[in-house]
């Protein structure tokens, strides 16, 4: 019995009429397979959607209905295209919503590999032995966290268990739609339904599961600094600028170039931009670290292949006031940028830039773009506390106090991606691995894999910090 | 006593505070007004004019492209020269320029590379030539940019300034964080009579006038008479006619009648040597008043005079910051008041700017 189903599972994406052919051959006769769906929709019913029972009812009825004749193949789709019924349903629209089905599927796999379900089983009987301790209300505020606990993992675990069931709802009208030698569209209608819900809820999921971080739904602030390699690097972070400009615009997020060094011949030195709008943060924030830049440079007279680094800094975009950190003064070293010189009267320079590092752990801030120094100070003041947080969260400290300013360096000057512009064309992103050859996409914004990529990536490490799946 | 007569005075509706502002000045026999002073109109800085001059998009391009290849000309020669701005920094004050003037100016900036064959209108607040003339200023006469665009952001106020008054600097906004720290210390402050001497734009005192309590009080004095009517008109646009009075004269003169009644003193005084003068940034040397910069021989002339007065014009416990030309001034001054006026003072200290000059020098009248 079981070997139907792997089978069947195994073979999935071979094109229909072998798959058919194959489906056929191997089961053991219709009632088996009713029994195999029966067995796996006791687990399912109470979260199957209503609309899906009068179908199941009406899969089991057709199957009783079916004669036994195993040699009846679907090897030509107009077969189908006969039946009167399929008027609405074509074999095309079958074969699209198979293909569907199989991309919910490989989803649904996906997502629950990354939510650690073996990880999710353990803290679920562990905080179920924990739950039915005798000395459970001994300590009353404990026991209340151990009880949401257990009720957010099994509401965790009962949505992954749903999704996988729907799924394979879907999964078996299509099968049976390929055994019984006729197509109907009420049927498809459904799985198509389910397909389209299942698809919403996934997507709900992934971005609550990827983009849970306290932040993540804010706005972002991007730095762009080129690093060491003059003309060459300044031209890469400018490219990098638009890039990030173009990505953001294709979201319909708001951008806003607060700052900008121009660089002495071309490209800049460095560049602030606010992106506003939900998730910004959440989406950019692992594109923080070292790009790094392979190229013929255009700089470069003998053409030579050259290296340039461009750091970028991302940071959550904070209402001014939403940031309750207190720092205090001793711990902040505050320099204003005047070069240079006896200041004051002899001096008139629209020059206010504000640096302010924060001494315990070295992480510092520059604001230019304000046209008084006091208003450099407050905005760089609320950049600095907005990166202490960001900081504080990824080292899963709950003061700014506990931040071990060691790491910090050397986590986020990290470089996480390649653009390799000659000898070969390839942008691979180092933590991920993924990578794509259509450098001149990624330039124009099409950073979405790359994100897309990271966050799932960063997810099952943070499901599972020991590496297991 | 006769500061609460003219604060009732100043009740009055806003459509004759124009009047008010000129006749203010008068009552105050004390010190010397001549008349034409009076008749100072202060500017309206760019920013505040109304959008009256029509224009196309492509004839503001032509302009701004023209402004750009101006500045790049400059590269760092300016810098060289005098420590004067380099071309990054003039084409941050170009930006600036075009925010300050360009009803919609981010549609203008965020699309540079648009054709320039745009014939679609802008409104702008100055005309076209009075844009090509003040760029031109910028760049071949090195007119101040705050002249040019008739504004200063200064902490969280952009003060109107004009020929004739001192620039506030970024270094002074600090004054107003020291005077903040000491009444947030001692409450009787917050509610007292300050004074700024030698105000300039107004900017201390309105800087001060908005941390102060409801019935804390400013009086800002200079000597020059645009000043005066600058600093007025800054007072008034940011509605503290009833809080800072403007009086024209020298020093603690206009001051007598609240002599010993005054719980804070501050200035930003002439402290630049007079032999430095000649060798100043243009933007300063050449266009700021003299008045403003030069404080005699060794520049500490005025600074001398305000630590002598401040004797008598504080009240006992009342705070006094005054800014000077760095770490040599400082010192002297710290020294002169510990030596010269021995028990008048206690705490005086020196106070570092963000530079890390020692920049200030603090201190509370004794008890």
């Amino acid at each position: 019995m079981e070997t139907v189903v792997q089978s069947s599972v195994g073979i999935y994406s071979k094109p229909f009429h072998s798959l058919a052919r194959k489906l056929i051959k191997a089961s053991s006769g219709p009632i088996t397979r009713v029994t195999e769906m029966d067995r796996r929709r006791g687990g399912i019913s109470l979260l199957t959607s209503h609309s899906f029972f009068p179908a199941i009812r009406r899969i089991r009825a057709m199957h009783k209905s079916i004669t036994s004749s195993p040699t009846v193949s679907f090897a030509t789709p107009e077969v189908g295209v006969t039946n009167t019924e399929t008027r609405e349903w074509a074999m095309q629209d079958f074969y699209t919503l198979r293909k569907d089905v199989e991309t919910v599927l490989e989803r649904v796999q996906e997502i629950r590999a990354a939510a650690g379900l073996k990880q999710l089983q353990e803290d679920l009987a562990a905080l179920e032995a924990a739950a039915a301790d005798r000395s459970l209300w001994d300590d009353r505020a404990k026991a209340q966290e151990t009880l949401q606990a257990l009720t957010d993992c099994k509401d965790k675990l009962k949505l992954l268990r749903d999704f996988k069931t729907q799924a394979d709802d879907a999964e078996t009208i299509i099968k049976l739609t390929e055994e019984m030698d006729s197509i109907d569209s009420v049927f498809l209608q459904e799985a198509s339904g389910i397909i389209k819900e299942l698809n919403k809820a996934l997507d709900r999921f992934e971005l609550t599961q990827l983009l849970s971080g306290p932040y993540d739904k804010e706005g972002a602030v991007i730095t762009i600094t080129a690093g060491a390699g003059g003309t060459d690097a300044q031209d890469w972070a400018d490219m990098l600028l638009r890039m990030y400009v173009r990505w953001a615009e294709k979201q319909r997020y708001k951008t806003k170039v607060v700052e900008k060094s121009v660089g002495e011949e071309a490209g800049i030195k460095s560049a602030t931009v606010e992106i506003d709008g939900r998730y910004a943060y959440g989406y950019l924030s692992g594109e923080k670290g070292t790009h790094r830049i392979v190229r013929q440079s255009p700089f470069n007279s003998k053409g030579l292949r050259q290296t340039s680094f461009t750091g970028i800094e991302v940071m959550p975009l904070l209402p001014e006031d939403s940031t309750n950190v207190e720092i205090p003064e001793e711990d902040l070293d505050i320099s204003f940028t005047r070069a240079g010189g006896k200041g004051g009267q002899n001096v008139n320079k629209v020059e206010t830039a504000v640096r302010i590092t924060h001494i315990p752990t070295g992480v510092a801030v520059r604001c230019t773009e304000e046209r008084s120094q006091l208003a450099n100070k407050i905005k760089a003041l609320s950049r600095l506390k907005a990166k202490l947080l960001v900081i504080a969260e990824e080292q899963r400290a709950s003061e700014i106090k506990q931040i071990r300013g060691d790491t910090v360096k050397a986590e986020w000057g990290q470089q996480i991606r390649n653009y390799v512009f000659h000898p070969y064309k390839l942008v691979k992103d180092v933590r991920t691995a993924y990578e794509t050859c259509d450098i001149t996409s990624v330039m124009d914004g099409e950073l979405d894999p790359f994100i897309k990529a990271y966050l799932k990536h960063k997810y099952s490490l943070a499901a599972n910090p020991s590496g297991l799946t | 006593m006769r500061l609460t007569k003219l604060s009732e005075r100043r009740l009055r509706p806003a459509c004759v505070s124009k009047k008010m502002k000129l006749s203010f000045i008068r009552p105050i026999s004390c010190c010397s007004v001549s008349s034409p002073a009076t008749s100072v109109k202060p500017q309206k800085p760019i920013f505040l004019r109304p959008p009256t001059f029509k224009t196309t998009i492509s004839d503001l391009q032509k302009w701004h492209h023209w402004a750009k290849s101006l500045i790049s000309s400059v590269g760092s020669t300016f810098l060289e020269l005098d420590n004067g701005p380099d071309s990054e920094l003039l084409l941050r004050e170009l930006n600036w320029l075009v925010e300050d003037a360009i009803e919609t100016p981010k549609s203008f900036l965020q699309q540079p590379h648009k054709n320039y064959n745009d014939n679609s209108s802008v409104a702008v607040r100055a005309s076209l030539e009075q844009l090509y003339m003040l760029w031109k200023r910028r760049v071949e006469e090195r007119m101040p940019f705050q002249y040019v665009v008739g504004c200063e952001h200064w902490r969280d106020l952009v003060l109107s300034v004009q020929e004739g008054v001192l620039i506030p600097r970024p270094e002074t906004e600090l004054i107003v964080d020291l005077v903040d720290d000491a009444i947030k210390e001692n409450g009787e402050l917050r509610e007292g009579l300050w004074a700024d001497l030698g105000t300039g734009s107004g900017a201390l005192a309105i800087g001060i006038a908005r941390i102060l309590g409801t019935s804390g009080r400013v009086v800002a004095t200079d000597l020059s008479p645009v000043a005066t009517a600058v600093a007025s008109y800054n007072v008034q646009r940011y509605d503290l006619e009833e809080k800072v009075h403007v009086k024209q004269g020298s020093w603690f003169e206009p001051l007598r009648d609240n002599e010993g009644e005054f719980v804070g003193l501050v200035s930003n005084p002439p402290y630049i040597p007079s032999k430095d003068i000649g060798g100043l940034q243009a933007e300063v040397g050449r266009h700021e008043p003299r008045l403003a910069l030069d404080g005699g021989a060794s520049g500490m002339n005025d600074l001398i005079h305000l630590c002598d007065g401040a004797v008598s014009m504080l009240r006992p416990g009342g705070f006094f910051a005054f800014e000077t030309n760095g770490d040599e001034q400082s010192k002297f001054l710290v020294h002169y008041i510990e030596t010269k006026k021995q028990g008048n003072f206690s705490k005086v200290k020196m106070v570092s700017d963000f530079a890390g000059i020692k920049r200030f020098i603090t201190g509370f009248r004794g008890r």
